[in-house]
């Protein structure tokens, strides 16, 4: 099988700054990948290169083979791509309900359907009618989880889910995320807490300075040289 | 039961608005047929900006633009008023789609000031083009009394937009429209092309001004650049819209017969008053109630929308 996302010698630039240089990753479907790095490292640049929010400066980007650097944000969800953000990004006038409605296209009734179910897997059912701007922030980043999942996309990117979530919610996050891989899905997630990535990822890729500067099993990568001094070095 | 109180209230207004040219005095007719223009126009506004957040400074381009289309084929093909002022409604919709195309990837701010000089744009142009515009002279129309059946097609029209508005806002469509306001990003990275959905709210929104603008002249008999592409009809408009609620049904057509009430009142006897007052209104509304009557009621009762 071919890698679901292959992304090759990926720049991105702001000004002075180069956020991501050179990065290749390849993943495979229905895996669970975590990607990790000090603040700044490029993280979410990586994932806004991917999505197409922000414009790569070289590199290339290939969902199922074909290149997808270059589209706009919304044919690239379009291909199968879904995220989430690091600052929550729900539409806070529109109930949660309507928050998970407004992605879906054709038929109504399943789309009705398919956002109850969800909302019933994260329990926040009795909320649907609420404006998502007057839930809790666990709820929110609940709300923008399930969002994502409305249109089944075939790859997953998470940047920080489990950040301010507390001890139940992440449980249940968690293993909603592995209940997603073994549907066939990909998901390739921003974590700080090693023991989170330890406990779910198969395959880590670590970065720092905008570079790649390790890639492989999360056990190995915790006692990587490079890796620790990069987080605690310096 | 409630929902049939206000049914019932509803179509009694309809009766009664549609009887009333049958009683009403000439004056009491031309008042109320600016009543509905200013429900139209306002409804219009509410479709891009109280919807997309993209507020448009030159709304007023598209009455413009629907008064000249108008006026010109009634003086010089001879069109009879009413497909003389649907092509105004189609004009204003060409000309949405011309100017949307670029300007609605501007980002907020920028897009304001663009439709801004739109409209100044059109109105120097409508100088400049004396064969066709009669130029700063004007352009008059042949006389005709038609005010009652100007009247009907008014009423309409507002009537029109605000089922639109409707059905808009109790669609997905709608949602997709609003999660431009609440988040441009989020919508294009959950698969909406704001681009697109922007140029669908920018074109229904232009149809109607269009059309009212062909009204008002054909009602009128003359037009000017002047009279035509004032800037403060796009600010009443804006302020007709945030006073009554923006993003709602019932807020746009609120403000409009509040504010409309209050200018027919107020605005013949004291004229300086009237501009204090006016302004008063506005700086007290974006202070104090940033959401308007509707958007305040709505927020603390939880009420849906499509108040
Ligand atoms: N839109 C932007 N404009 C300018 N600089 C940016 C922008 N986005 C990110 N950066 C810079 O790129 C670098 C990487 O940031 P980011 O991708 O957010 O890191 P991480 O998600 O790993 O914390 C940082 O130096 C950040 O300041
Ligand atoms: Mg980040």
């Amino acid at each position: 099988m071919p890698p679901i996302l292959e992304v090759t010698n990926l720049t991105k630039r702001f000004g002075g700054v180069t956020a991501v240089n050179r990065v290749s990753l390849s993943l495979d479907a229905g895996r669970i990948y975590g990607l990790i790095g000090p603040n700044g490292s490029g993280k979410t640049t990586l994932f806004n290169c991917i999505t197409g929010l922000v414009r790569r400066d070289a590199g290339e980007v290939r969902f199922k083979r074909r290149r997808i650097d270059g589209l706009k944000p919304h044919q690239v969800f379009h291909h199968g791509i879904g995220r989430t953000f690091q600052v929550i990004r729900v539409f806070p006038e529109l109930t949660a309900l309507e928050n998970l409605m407004v992605v879906t296209t054709g038929d109504h009734a399943r789309a009705c359907r398919r956002a109850g179910e969800l909302l019933r897997f994260v329990k926040i059912e009795s909320l649907a009618g609420e404006y998502a701007g007057n839930l809790s922030y666990g709820q929110q980043k609940l709300l923008e989880f399930i969002r994502v999942l409305m249109t089944d996309p075939e790859l997953i990117l998470l940047d920080e889910p489990a950040a301010g979530v507390n001890r139940t919610l992440l449980n249940e996050l968690l293993d909603a995320v592995r209940a997603l891989r073994d549907r066939g899905k990909t998901i390739l997630l921003v974590e700080h807490d090693m023991k989170v990535v330890m406990g779910l990822c198969e395959t880590v890729f670590v970065l720092d300075h905008g570079e790649k500067l390790a890639e492989g099993p999360p056990g190995v990568i915790q006692s990587d040289e490079r890796v620790i001094e990069a987080y605690f070095g310096r | 039961m409630r929902r049939l109180g206000l049914a019932a209230l509803a179509a009694l207004a309809v009766v009664a608005l549609a009887l009333y040219p049958l009683e009403g005095t000439g004056y009491g007719v031309r008042v109320m047929l600016q009543l509905f223009m200013w429900i139209a126009l306002a409804q219009s506004w509410n479709l891009i900006s109280g919807l997309t957040g993209y507020v448009s400074f030159g709304h007023v381009a598209f009455y413009g633009m629907g008064a000249y289309s108008t006026a010109i084929v009634i003086v010089r093909l001879g069109w009879p008023w009413l497909p003389a002022a649907l092509l105004g409604g189609a004009m204003a919709m060409v000309l949405a789609l011309v100017i949307g195309w670029p300007c609605l990837r501007l980002k907020g701010p920028y897009f304001a000031i663009a439709m801004l000089g739109l409209n100044e744009v059109l109105r120097v142009a409508a100088s400049y083009f004396e064969g066709l515009t009669g130029g700063g002279l004007g352009l008059s129309l042949p006389t005709l009394h038609a005010s009652v059946p100007i009247y009907y097609a008014m009423g309409l029209t507002a009537a029109g937009v605000t089922l639109l508005t409707y059905v808009i806002l109790t669609s997905r469509f709608g949602l997709r429209l609003m999660t431009i306001r609440e988040d441009e990003v989020a919508a294009e990275a959950m698969g909406i092309d704001t681009h697109r959905y922007k140029l669908y709210a920018f074109l229904l929104s232009a149809v109607a001004p269009g059309i009212v603008g062909g009204l008002s002249a054909r009602d009128q008999g003359y037009i000017e650049p002047i009279s035509v592409f004032p800037l403060l009809m796009t600010i009443t408009m804006i302020v007709m819209v945030l006073f009554g609620g923006k993003g709602t049904i019932w807020g746009p057509v609120l403000g409009a017969v509040l504010l409309f009430t209050f200018q027919e009142l107020v605005w013949a006897r004291f004229i300086y008053l009237h501009q204090l007052l006016f302004g008063a209104i506005i700086v007290t509304v974006v202070l104090l109630m940033p959401r308007g009557i509707l958007g305040v009621l709505q927020q603390k009762y939880n009420l849906p929308r499509t108040i």
